[in-house]
């Protein structure tokens, strides 16, 4: 099973990193503390049972509203080891106010990059990061697209059911995106 | 230093000695000390709109003379949200958007992303199906390394290539055509099978090309491979380390060119890919050239695959039995009033697919192109994140050109072949 | 100035009235087709054409069309596919893509255009000498297409004035050669004092 061999390791080597395992689709996450993600991440690069010494990517995912409650942001990491031929899947849970992990960039300079974007677009900060700033998106750039809160819109269809989308903007009901009334 | 003069001095003389004399320029000048000169670098933007950076990528370029200091990427320039339209629109939908995100290789694309979806569906797709993808995910792998070809040939100054490449290339969109009405964007793969079955002028075309095209590649090999401007452009430079290629996430015919085997295909097989029998060429150097070789010796191979799965081709259905995934066939709507609800169902509302996150490499032209998928149980995907080869190939870039001639930037781009589709996304 | 060239010019000349290009009415102008006819062959022998200032411009300009090389997406691609081999722009003496925008009087926009490309993209456009011209290739850049969202400009006739609208995605080699035909059906009704 992809992801069972990094478990164990981090399981047997660094107890106090692993907050919970889940298992589904044959792919194992572990949800590990942030102040012990450089640890972890690491161990499992450095370790002869881990070599997980390519970086895949790491991304967030954003959950608002979560039941039951916990953190906002499951910030993931998958990392994948070449020797044993599996990937692995690293999250951390992060909360609203503040959405900071430690960057891998040492350990990993291929996720530089990655944390960039991952700052881009959803607004997590990665400490440490020589250089956190947008990659995607233009600089001067207000909001992070990829969190739910976001709203996407480039530009009203108007079909006949909603044929006030057509209207110029200071026509349009009140309360409507784009309304200037 | 305007040391230059023009010739016709005493015979024997440097004709730039006597100009610095004049000018009182002392003739040692290997008293000067490199690293002073590198003090007082050049700034130079390259692109956003270059020809030769294949799209819209802008290099911000430290340079010392012309030698290449350091170099920092610019990208984003064609950042399109494809992930947060993911978010907006039903699973079938979003086969049309991973179509447009690496557009040299769509229909790989369309796999990846399939391949998530029946995951988390835990829908198998019927061999005839597996085997008709792997037909067209072979030709499309032989499309985008020609437009690789032609294009990095034509960088260096070979125009020849780029004809003969696109002229190729053709043919393989004609089949895209014939299959499925397109020829690039074809959304011929979807979640749970295929857009239809191949029609039957599909079999002459493909015989057409398994048998035109190993010479025509013998024809590009002969052009170029033994050229000595294209070897003394391209060996040794760019080379990177197999550790540091892993350290930067970098896959595909890039990590291969630094001699490590790993293609997915091989390490990890999907779609059946098992059932058949090729080679994965690796290089020794990690070099522009190697990656040369490699990707033309990729090509001879998915024909390998090709003319195997075209010939062990098996019968039956394309797609899926399960109703709640794959569209009914028309028959069947004709008679039975469940396939017509099946039918209403998903072209209305599209499938649910249950809890869960799943993550799907498939190899791509550039290498590994992952998909990760998160769902809450409704029928749009609740995150995708994709994990672009490009993106991770190109952030190894300013490593390899360090130290490099500006002038072999071009040819450093043009061998790591990125779409900048995928790395904007 | 060849003689075939020198009969097309003729033959337009010779044509005068309405038809000529300068009176060119709100129905379509006619291209001035090279043509052999008794008059015209009198014309060359005697080495004596008349035309006017404006369509000797006009023609200068809708033959030989120099698009910028400057490719976004995916159209991009079927771009380079109608430039070659097959399709064979060169064909409608739009085969000369220049790097530089200095050089070019065509701006074919063959993609989306993202936020962050429009600045630059105008900025292209501005760098071009007039007369230009812009063919907006594919849906994407007409009207922002499937993208509708936030990283992507609906529309590049937001930044520059479009011309010429292709719609596909991508849209075929041979919709580009339509286009570029239209656009010198266009050209060629254009009074010379128009643009630049």
């Amino acid at each position: 099973m992809s992801g069972a061999r990094a478990a164990q390791l981090l399981s047997a080597k660094l107890p106090d990193a692993v907050v919970r395992r889940e298992e589904a689709y044959g792919e194992e996450t572990v949800i590990v503390e942030a102040e012990h993600l450089v640890a972890a991440c690491t161990l499992l690069r450095d370790d002869p049972d881990g070599q997980y010494t390519m970086p895949l990517f790491v991304t967030a995912v954003d959950w608002p509203d979560r039941e039951p409650a916990a953190p906002r942001y499951d910030v993931v990491y998958q990392l994948r080891s070449l020797r044993f031929n599996d990937v692995c899947r690293l999250v951390v849970q992060v909360s609203e106010e503040q959405p900071v992990v430690p960057t891998l960039e040492r350990v990993f300079p291929g996720m530089d990059w990655h944390e960039r974007e991952c700052y881009d677009l959803l607004g997590i900060i990665f400490d440490g990061h020589h250089d956190l700033q947008r990659i995607l998106l233009p600089d001067d750039w207000e909001g992070h697209p990829l969190r739910k809160d976001y709203v996407s819109f480039g530009e009203p269809v108007a079909f006949t059911h909603n044929i006030e989308w057509a209207l110029p903007a200071q026509e349009r009901p009140p309360g409507m995106p784009g309304s200037s009334r | 230093m305007a040391a230059v003069m023009p010739p016709g001095g005493p015979p024997g003389t440097d004709p730039f000695d006597a100009g610095r004399e004049r000018l009182g320029v002392p003739v040692e000048i290997d008293s000067i000390e490199l690293s002073q000169i590198g003090e007082d670098t050049m700034e130079l933007n390259m692109g956003p709109q270059h020809p030769s950076t294949h799209g819209v990528l802008r290099l911000v370029l430290d340079l010392d003379g012309e030698v290449v200091k350091d170099c920092r990427p610019d990208i984003g320039f064609l950042h399109t949200g494809f992930e947060k339209s993911f978010e907006s629109h039903t699973y079938q939908q979003c086969i049309t958007f991973t179509d447009r995100m690496d557009y040299l290789a769509p229909l790989i694309n369309n796999l990846g992303f399939s391949l998530a979806a029946e995951k988390l569906l835990g829908v198998e797709v019927p061999p005839r199906g597996q085997y008709l993808r792997v037909i067209m995910c072979e030709l499309t792998r032989i499309a985008s390394h020609l437009v690789w070809f032609g294009t990095h040939a034509l960088d260096l100054g070979a125009t020849t290539p780029f004809l003969y490449a696109w002229r190729e290339r053709e043919t393989l969109l004609d089949i895209n055509e014939i299959v499925s009405g397109v020829r690039m964007h074809t959304s011929f793969i979807r979640v749970g099978g295929l857009m239809a079955d191949v029609p039957d002028e599909f079999h002459g075309m493909v015989n057409q090309v398994l048998q035109t095209f190993p010479k025509a590649i013998d024809e590009y090999e002969l052009l170029i491979t033994k050229n000595p401007i294209w070897v003394e452009r391209t060996r040794g430079l760019g080379a990177i380390t197999p550790d540091d290629a892993l350290a930067y996430g970098m896959s595909g015919p890039s990590l291969r060119g630094c001699g490590v085997a790993y293609d997915l295909r091989k390490a990890q097989p999907y779609s059946s890919y098992d059932h058949f029998e090729f080679d994965v060429p690796i290089g020794t150097h990690g070099d522009v050239y190697d990656r040369y070789l490699i990707r033309m010796q990729e090509m001879r191979e998915s024909l390998r695959i090709v003319r195997q799965a075209f010939d062990n081709l098996p019968g039956g259905p394309v797609n899926t039995s399960d109703r709640k995934v794959a569209l009914p066939p028309r028959n069947e709507i004709n008679t039975s009033m469940e396939s017509l609800i099946h039918h209403f169902k998903l072209v209305t509302e599209g499938f649910h697919t249950p809890k869960g996150q799943v993550y799907v490499p498939v190899e791509s032209p550039r290498g590994e192109l992952g998909f990760y998928l998160v769902s809450d149980g409704s029928n749009r995907p609740y995150r995708c994140k994709v994990r672009a080869p490009s993106f991770s190939n190109l952030s190894a870039l300013p490593h390899m050109v360090r130290g490099e001639l500006i002038a072999d930037v071009v040819a450093v781009i043009g061998s790591i072949d990125i779409t900048l589709g995928d790395v904007d996304r | 100035m060849g003689l075939s060239d020198a009969a097309a010019l003729s033959g337009v000349a010779l044509d005068g009235g309405p038809a000529g290009l300068l009176h060119a009415e709100a129905d379509a102008p006619a291209l001035p087709i090279p043509r052999t006819g008794a008059r015209e062959r009198t014309a060359v022998q005697t080495g004596v054409i008349t035309t006017t200032v404006g369509k000797v411009v006009a023609w200068g300009r809708y033959s030989s069309l120099w698009p910028a090389l400057f490719g976004l997406a995916c159209c991009a691609i079927e771009m380079m596919a109608t430039g070659n081999s097959r399709y064979d722009m060169s064909r409608f003496g739009a085969e000369v893509f220049r790097a530089s925008p200095r050089q070019a009087d065509l701006m074919i926009v063959a993609g989306r255009v993202a936020q962050k490309m429009a600045p630059v993209l105008r900025q292209i456009y501005d760098q071009m000498p007039e007369p230009k011209w812009v063919i907006s290739m594919g849906t994407c850049a007409s009207c922002g297409g499937m993208f509708n969202n936030y990283a992507i400009v609906q529309g590049v006739d937001k930044v520059v004035p479009v011309d010429v609208y292709i719609p596909g995605c991508p849209p075929r080699p041979e919709s580009l050669l339509d286009a570029i035909v239209k656009l010198q059906k266009k050209i060629a009704g254009e009074p010379a004092s128009l643009r630049g």
